[in-house]
């Protein structure tokens, strides 16, 4: 389209830079050493030779894992703020709505936690720094979800979201649950629709990440809910009708009691029919977590091959955290001397 | 010199150390700082390596360093002393973790070894400074307590007299109305009320969500405090603002709390009663005076603390620096049972001084052991060694940027020294503004020793500053070449009295011409003589200033000397190619490559700079009719020589006729002819004859191939020139075998070698030789752009005179006084900013291509790599700059 000619008087500053941090990632060669370490120490060695550098040059031995995910979340989450901060609209809306995820994060943890008598000094910390909100400290005082809604959410942008929430019910785990899951899914279906509206290459991109997430959100939630007592007109509430199984096979799961029936579902999708096959508990074989995460990892990586869309900025934020979760993964097992697993890092190529 | 002008021969040597001193060694050499270490090792991984613990040791105590550091940064009043010159590496044992004591004693102190005393010096440090927070804290709480209860004072007397004031608000106050009077603490409303402070950014939102969460039933009273003080938890100023909420039963306080608590909002327990509050007043005061008191102790014992590490933390910082150096350099040798063995590659006019070095330090550890040094041939080319020096330095970088120079090739710098300014001089022209770049370049010179530390980090700024004896030389290049063309800012000066006068009568009716033609005729009568006959005695008459062919003239002038300049440098490109070719041995490329391509540009390029010089010679301003304005035009001289054609020879209309003025000399068709094919036979010599001897050698080889490979062994020679080395020897050749990997590679290099395809070769040949032969006419024309920026130069700067300077000086007297000035500021700053910047770096920017482009492709090859020698210098200096 003749407008990409001028994407780049926006944009081409950030998308430079977003490519720039991608080729930072870690190559499976780096992981194929991360994975030799024998200790914590051996782990901040190699990561210096890479684009971490001296991320941890500062913090005193002995090393905790909880150190390094602190310092790998904050090396990603001030680039992301970089990018933010030199954004103009339409990505800086964008890029704002990459956070409200993190943002429905935050609010459950914060309602979980309090639910478990945790103060909300000790929880604040724990929340994901990009999902922050002012009256986030406050949530602990509203016990109903009405209550949530009237008081704190109604001043920030997930208030259009929680209209389908709101009861007058006492909030306990199983609606926590369930409003996380409304949350996410009136949150996947506006953010859809959002790309949309921008159309060109960053619906194309975006369109087609965001839809999977969607169909990923659907099978999980039906996954786990097999064995919990929720009625199957509820579950169907929460699914995301943004993705490929709309509205057949989300019809199809709404019906679904048992594993096998989902992975028939599947069957008829070629996207998911292969991530449904050589799935198993045992040690050795990979969950279908683990599948999805892969294939969200190769669809993230494509989402690069593409210029002059912001499909990029939200890709290099996903493949990021995966990173973040593969070196925690590897310094876990490192830790805990756990080594027989350690190979179950899903990597970025 | 001598290294300057071809590199510095390289060694390949191996060493054999014994375990215990090849500590001491290395530290030696990286003192020294004239051996690159190969890594012998590269197929491990870093944390796999043998010294990887004495590394991450290292590294921890950098991190202790770093913190007292900071820590001493906080505190404005110490200075850090810089590093001392000498400080050595610390030895091995330094290393050795002590027992941390609890206690800080100086005394004890000395005895330590350096890293043991740092990692006492951490711990105190620490302490002081967890004493020192928690008082802090304790101190700042009390702050904040006091500021709460003196507002909160102030607010409730302020109510109480609103009371007195106003007896009708009393009932607009009726839910207040008991709270704020205090003498009516029976009231049926009975109100609580929480005090506390807060972030004052976050007071809006704060006020929103209370009003939400208890529906409007808590009244909220704030006050800002007017200063910033310290933040508890962050330690930072902030302004902050104290608050009381006031509210009805136990469900609203906690509510009331909870949202403090989300606000990160302290809440203070605050006494009801005045009475009380003044005494909680009085003892918080008496409290932070007692606190005071204590805070500043240990603020004391800090400081001492501080002080007494600032002297020689850098000293320490490099100490520690070298020892990683030195076991990051370990960690690339290998090993075996006994000994050590390291690869590296040393100029050979050190080696002795490495040697001795060697021995000295072996000597202190064991007597009985020696240090071998073993040389080995290889295949593989070495790195090349320029020593530069700060003069040298930034030329050697501009070759550098091009192509590192082969081992053993010869170096453009020395030239370039000179010819690179030379060439930029020729373009810019002109000695004002070569005048001003004097200037900045001698300031840049002049205080270069406080400007090296003073621009650290500047970029932009290093890199002119690293340029500054260039600059200088370009600079004085310029003014010379702008004497020459007798500019200055675009005016001539009439230093040596102009050799032409305006010989006319004096009743001469001037104000009817508008031209006035002068005769060039040397010879004519003596009333008509306008020109002496002798050129001025240094560069360009000042008469050409005031005729309007100026620009005709010197154009003529200035294009000859660019392409005369340049076919010189071109044919001094290709003798420093035969030197190369002499240095290196290649009889075939002596033969069939360097005397074609002299052959050919002589012919033709070196026989146009002979026509040019006949020119300027046989032709003068008389009227003569065989010397007279009838001056062949050299460029068509040079296409009727290609194409074989006599310039004297026009035709009109079948009519031929001859027109001997035009010819330079006799003969001259026919040695033009001859020249012509005699070059152009030159070319089909380059194209084939070197690939094909190459074939016909490779040929021949291939049939003794195998003979000869197995006589060539690899040549072993001692570093100990004495006769008992013969047991040495072996053990060296013995221990030679454990390094089974660097034999390996050399193998493979020599498989490599022996490599031939015909049709690769002549491809390449043939691109050589079409790059050659074109690019001399293109090469030529290039030049031309000396010609050209110059022009510019001056063109740029006299439309500045005339359409600034000139207009000023032309204006009526008083305005025209006040006019100048501004008008002079706007003709300094354009000519220095477009005439000396923008027209500098074009400049520069030409002379370089001229340089890379049509000078080194003569003979400059540039596929070699820097030797970067193990130095702790350098190794210090980078950590530094990583630091700012």
């Amino acid at each position: 389209m003749f407008l990409d000619v001028l994407f780049n008087i926006d944009n081409g500053y950030l998308e430079g830079l977003v490519r720039g941090f991608k080729s930072g990632i870690l190559k499976n060669q780096d992981y194929v050493n991360l994975v030799q370490c024998e200790t914590l120490e051996d782990l901040k060695l190699h990561l210096q030779t890479t684009d971490y550098g001296n991320f941890l040059a500062n913090e005193p031995s002995p090393l905790t894992v909880s150190v390094i995910d602190d310092k790998i979340r904050e090396k990603y989450v001030l680039e992301f703020q970089h990018l933010r901060n030199h954004s103009v609209e339409p990505l800086s809306k964008f890029l704002d709505y990459i956070t409200y995820a993190y943002m429905i994060d935050n609010i459950v943890l914060l309602i979980t936690g309090h639910l478990h008598q945790r103060s909300i000094q000790e929880l604040l910390p724990k929340c994901h720094p990009l999902g922050m909100f002012e009256q986030m400290g406050a949530i602990t005082v509203a016990d109903t979800s009405a209550n949530l809604y009237n008081a704190i959410l109604i001043d920030t942008p997930l208030a259009p979201y929680f209209i389908d929430c709101i009861s007058e019910h006492d909030l306990d785990e199983l609606n926590i649950e369930i409003m996380r899951n409304t949350l996410y899914k009136a949150y996947i279906e506006d953010f859809y629709k959002f790309c949309q509206e921008l159309g060109g290459p960053t619906s194309e991109v975006m369109c087609e990440l965001l839809a999977f997430e969607a169909d990923r959100r659907a099978f999980m939630i039906t996954i786990n809910s097999l064995g919990v007592e929720l009625p199957k007109d509820e579950r169907s509430k929460l699914y995301p009708r943004c993705g490929k199984l709309y509205p057949d096979g989300l019809n199809q799961l709404a019906k679904a009691e048992e594993y096998e029936q989902v992975r028939m579902i599947a069957e008829s999708y070629a996207e998911y029919k292969p991530l449904f096959e050589n799935v198993g508990t045992n040690p050795g074989d990979k969950t279908i977590e683990d599948k999805f995460f892969e294939q969200e990892v190769t669809m993230n990586l494509n989402a690069f091959m593409r210029q002059f869309g912001f499909g990029v900025f939200y890709s290099f934020l996903k493949l990021k955290e995966q990173e973040n979760r593969n070196i925690i993964w590897i310094a876990e097992c490192v830790a805990q001397k756990h080594r027989a697993r350690i190979d179950n890092y899903i990597p970025i190529m | 010199m001598s290294s300057l002008f071809r590199g510095e021969e390289m060694k390949l040597c191996q060493i054999y150390f014994k375990s215990e001193v090849a500590y001491s060694c290395v530290s030696q050499l990286g003192e020294m700082g004239v051996v690159q270490f190969k890594d012998l090792n590269s197929n491990v991984n870093a944390f796999q390596r043998k010294f990887v613990n004495e590394v991450r040791r290292c590294e921890e105590i950098e991190r202790k360093l770093r913190y007292i550091e900071k820590e001493i940064v906080k505190e404005a009043e110490i200075d850090l002393a810089d590093a001392e010159e000498t400080c050595e590496a610390p030895k091995p044992k330094d290393m050795i973790a002590l027992e941390v004591k609890s206690s800080f004693n100086k005394t004890a102190l000395n005895n330590y070894n350096l890293f043991a005393k740092i990692d006492q010096l951490e711990h105190d440090l620490l302490e002081v400074n967890t004493n020192k927070d928690a008082l802090r804290k304790n101190y700042l709480e009390l702050i904040e307590l006091r500021h709460i209860l003196t507002k909160a004072s102030q607010f409730f007397e302020e109510h109480s007299q609103h009371e007195v004031e106003d007896t009708v608000s009393k009932t607009a106050f009726s839910m207040e109305g008991p709270l704020v009077n205090e003498a009516q603490p029976s009231s049926s409303l009975r109100l609580g009320f929480l005090a506390g402070i807060m972030n004052r950014d976050k007071i809006p939102s704060f006020e929103l969500m209370l009003w939400r969460f208890c529906r409007g039933n808590v009244f909220l009273k704030t006050a800002d405090l007017t200063e910033l003080i310290e933040d508890v938890q962050t330690n930072t100023l902030q302004a902050k603002t104290v608050f009381i909420i006031f509210f009805q039963g136990e469900q609203l306080k906690n509510k009331c709390k909870k949202i403090c608590d989300g606000f990160k909002a302290t809440i203070y327990p605050c006494p009801e009663t005045l009475t009380e509050r003044r005494e909680m007043l009085k003892g918080v005061s008496m409290r932070l005076d007692e606190l005071k008191t204590v805070l500043d102790q240990s603020m004391n014992l800090r400081k001492t603390l501080l002080v007494n590490s600032s002297q020689s933390l850098k000293t320490w910082f490099a100490q520690v620096r070298k020892m990683k150096a030195i076991y990051h350099t370990l960690n690339m040798f290998s090993y075996d049972q006994k000994s050590i063995i390291a690869e590296c590659w040393a100029p050979v006019s050190e080696l002795q001084r490495i040697k001795d070095a060697l021995d000295k330090e072996t000597k202190k550890v064991d007597t009985n052991f020696q240090t071998i040094i073993h040389y080995v041939e290889t295949k593989e080319s070495p790195p090349t060694f320029n020593r530069v020096d700060k003069f040298t330095s930034g030329f050697q970088n501009i070759v550098n940027a091009y192509g590192v120079p082969s081992y053993r090739e010869i170096n453009p710098t020395p030239f370039y020294v000179i010819t690179f300014p030379f060439l930029f001089g020729v373009m810019f022209g002109d000695a004002g503004h070569g005048l001003l770049m004097l200037l900045a370049a001698g300031f840049l010179i002049q205080k270069e020793n406080y400007l090296k530390k003073a621009i650290k980090g500047n970029e932009i700024f290093e890199l002119f500053f690293g340029g500054r004896y260039i600059m200088f030389l370009m600079a004085v290049f310029s003014i010379y070449a702008g004497l020459l063309y007798n500019d200055f800012f675009s005016k001539s000066a009439n230093i040596f009295g102009s050799k032409w006068r305006v010989n006319l009568p004096m009743n001469f009716p001037f104000e009817n011409i508008q031209q006035l033609s002068l005769n060039p005729n040397p010879y004519a009568n003596e009333s008509d003589k306008m020109y002496s006959g002798s050129p001025y005695a240094f560069g360009l008459d000042p008469v050409w200033q005031l005729s309007t062919n100026k620009i005709t003239f010197t154009n003529g002038l200035k294009m000859k000397f660019s392409v005369i300049i340049g076919i010189m440098q071109m044919v001094f490109g290709l003798i420093i190619g035969l030197k190369n070719h002499i240095y290196f041995r290649r009889k075939v490329s002596i033969l069939f490559e360097f005397i074609p391509q002299i052959i050919f540009i002589s012919l033709i390029f070196v026989y146009l700079c002979f026509m040019i010089f006949i020119k300027w010679i046989k032709y003068a301003g008389n009227d003569d009719e065989l010397t007279g304005a009838c001056a062949p035009n050299i460029l068509l001289e040079l296409i009727n020589m290609f194409f074989l054609k006599d310039g004297t020879v026009s035709e009109k209309d079948g009519v031929v006729t001859y027109d001997l003025c035009k010819r330079l000399y006799p003969g001259q068709h026919f040695v033009q002819m001859v020249f012509v094919i005699v070059a152009v036979l030159c070319v089909p010599v380059m194209l084939f004859t070197k690939p094909l001897l190459m074939l016909n050698k490779h040929k021949k080889s291939s049939k003794y191939g195998s003979r000869l490979q197995g006589q060539r062994n690899p040549l072993s020679i001692n570093g100990n020139s004495s006769d008992e080395d013969d047991d040495k020897n072996a053990k060296a050749q013995r221990l030679g075998h454990t390094s089974n990997s660097v034999i390996n590679l050399e193998n493979d290099a020599d498989l490599e070698e022996e490599h031939f395809e015909f049709g690769e070769i002549f491809v390449e040949q043939t691109i050589h030789t079409i790059e050659y032969f074109l690019g001399c006419v293109s090469h030529t024309a290039s030049y031309l752009r000396l010609w050209a920026l110059s022009l510019a130069h001056a063109e740029l700067s006299e439309v500045l005179w005339t359409m600034l300077f000139k207009m000023g000086l032309t204006m009526a007297p008083p305005l025209g006084a006040f006019m100048m000035f501004f008008i002079f500021t706007a003709w300094g700053v354009i000519t220095i900013g477009i005439l000396c910047v923008m027209e500098g770096l074009s400049a520069f920017l030409h002379a370089l291509r001229l340089h890379w482009v049509e000078f080194q492709s003569k003979f400059y090859k540039g596929e070699g790599y820097e030797f970067v020698p193990f130095s702790f210098e350098t190794i210090l200096n980078e950590a530094d700059n990583l630091e700012n």
